[in-house]
């Protein structure tokens, strides 16, 4: 069954929140929207977003290292959110896996976000339905758009190529191979959800030179220092 | 978790009315095997003329809980997969057999007809009992209410609001039957206080994920949480953290103890042994018990942990330790 989902990039993901923004952006306007605000601008701004972005801190000081996780609904191929739905507005579609809500059908009972693990999914206080992220079904099939563009705004905003989309069953995709090839983890791994968004894990890159390297007799030592002052 | 009031309304409004008609009817299936138990009709039809009100007023209660009160005849769809939809359909259903019951017992239609209805009523009430209990039993992210000791409890809470309410009932209608249910009372009470304590000691040995699980590190890798993307608290941080009922809860958890079973226990027994039968003493443990669990189920939401706090860094500690200089797999998982 294909799965469409995203693979981000722990790696090169700088936590510039560009993806959260351009999501709530584009849902606020879009097929899905409006994203509620309350207060926006003021003391304690409260709203539904799509994606949120948490950053942490590994090590213990001053071996420490900051990573940022942008989090939104992981499109789980074992759902827990779906069959708890007591009216079936919340659902997995067949063809391409993606979770959503019908907001017609939702009663606003809640219990499908005390049922994922992930936090992903948002009440809005306004429309009195739960939101969630929908991989912006509304572009990736809109066929009025060039074919580059038809990805998820999160996907087409991030400044550090941070994040790929694809069908993460199909071998020949992007997101298959980088998951294969750079050991693609996913959240609570153990919780039996079977999450379809996946994440790349931080590798740390080191570079071995030897003492005598950096002799100042050393030819290799020399070309290292021109191409530093030349800038090459 | 977030107590929601309109969710306690309900549990403590159909666990009067299913306990309370759980008693009533059970006195009137005996009759059946020539027993005189029988309650007489006018304490039969106040009784189920209030239980009928009850889960009405629940009904209602609950429906606040919902974003869209119009739309809540859909959660019948999902009945084969959803605790939410059962009980939506047993209570529903329950609801209206009781007034049903209630009509063939004022219209004295045959005894077939009326017990054949009492016996629905009955399974139909237990059913949704049951149903509740596992909205939040089934739950394997919220680890506190992961387990049979939620429904257990919950089980017995029907048992003993209903039977310390037909107490109530039997002082001014069948005297004869109070020793009886001074016993089962007591017993229900005594029950529902083993329950309870077996929940919170548990809550002490439940092995939690941990955050460096979530995100898939080594287990003896320190992390901390710097940021969570927002300067303000949101739905997921006030939904599933009630930092309020955190602070108080160390403070209202002994209170609803001492209400839902100290005081009741006390009476009802001190009522069983000296043998002084005073209706005083079975209001007060009535109105007791009720005050007590309305503290109790706040209770039993704000000492619910759901596991998303992890990502927030609201979640409780782990409870288990590293040996010293081995990378120690974590032995538990989260069960399904």
């Amino acid at each position: 069954m294909p799965q469409l989902a995203l693979v981000i990039d722990l790696n090169t993901c700088v936590g510039c929140h560009a993806c959260a923004t351009n999501c709530k952006e584009w849902n606020t306007q879009a097929a899905f929207g409006p994203l509620s605000d309350f207060d926006p601008y003021g003391r304690a701004p409260q709203g539904v977003w799509y994606n949120r972005i948490m950053t942490y801190e590994i090590g213990e000081f001053p071996n420490t290292q900051v990573f940022h996780l942008p989090k939104s609904c992981l499109h789980c191929q074992d759902a827990p959110c779906v069959p708890v739905c007591p009216t079936g507005a919340s659902y997995k579609r067949e063809q391409d896996g993606i979770v959503l809500v019908n907001y017609d059908d939702c009663i606003g009972c809640k219990l499908c976000s005390w049922a994922c693990p992930y936090g992903c999914r948002e009440f809005d206080e306004a429309d009195k339905v739960m939101k969630k992220c929908t991989l912006c079904i509304d572009r990736i099939y809109d066929e009025s758009l060039p074919p580059e563009h038809r990805k998820p705004a999160c996907v087409l905003t991030c400044p550090a190529k941070a994040r790929f989309f694809g069908d993460i069953e199909d071998p020949n995709s992007e997101v298959y191979r980088v998951i294969k090839e750079r050991n693609g983890f996913v959240l609570f791994s153990d919780a039996g959800t079977n999450p379809g968004n996946h994440y790349l894990p931080r590798t740390e890159t080191k570079v071995h030179v030897d003492e005598h390297v950096l002799k100042h007799d050393n030819p290799l030592f020399l070309e290292v220092l021109r191409r530093h002052h030349v800038g090459g | 978790m977030h107590p929601p009031a309109s969710l306690i309304w309900f549990f403590i409004t159909a666990g009067i009315s299913i306990g309370l008609f759980n008693f009533v009817y059970f006195m009137e299936f005996l009759t059946l095997f020539g027993k005189n138990t029988a309650m007489p009709r006018e304490a039969v039809l106040l009784s189920v003329a209030l239980s009928v009100v009850l889960i009405g007023l629940g009904a209602i209660g609950a429906s606040f809980h919902l974003g869209h009160k119009l739309r809540a005849w859909k959660a019948i769809r999902r009945f084969h997969t959803s605790w939410l939809s059962r009980e939506a359909v047993f209570s529903g259903a329950y609801g209206f057999t009781l007034f049903l019951y209630g009509l063939s017992y004022y219209f004295n239609l045959s005894l077939p007809i009326q017990h054949a209805l009492g016996v629905v009523t009955f399974l139909l009430g237990w059913l949704s009992a049951f149903s509740t209990a596992m909205i939040y039993a089934s739950n394997k992210f919220v680890l506190e209410w992961n387990t049979s000791l939620t429904v257990l409890y919950y089980l017995d809470m029907y048992l003993m609001l209903g039977s310390s309410a037909f107490l109530a009932l039997t002082f001014h209608y069948r005297p004869e039957f109070i020793p009886a249910y001074l016993f089962l009372t007591s017993l229900f009470i005594s029950l529902g206080l083993a329950f309870r304590i077996a929940y919170n000691v548990r809550q002490f040995l439940i092995p939690r994920p941990t955050l460096n699980e979530a995100l898939n590190l080594a287990h003896n890798r320190p992390i901390r949480v710097l940021d969570t993307g927002s300067t303000t608290d949101n739905y997921c941080t006030t939904e599933f953290y009630y930092k309020k009922g955190k602070d108080l809860l160390g403070s209202v958890l002994p209170v609803a103890y001492i209400l839902t079973f100290v005081v009741p226990l006390f009476l009802v027994l001190y009522s069983w042994i000296t043998g002084n039968y005073d209706y005083l003493f079975y209001a007060t443990a009535f109105a007791s018990l009720v005050m007590g669990s309305f503290l109790e189920r706040w209770c039993f939401f704000v000492e619910g942990n759901h596991v998303q706090n992890l990502f927030y860094g609201l979640y409780p500690e782990e409870g288990y330790r590293l040996r010293k200089g081995y990378m120690e797999r974590k032995k538990t998982v989260i069960r399904l």
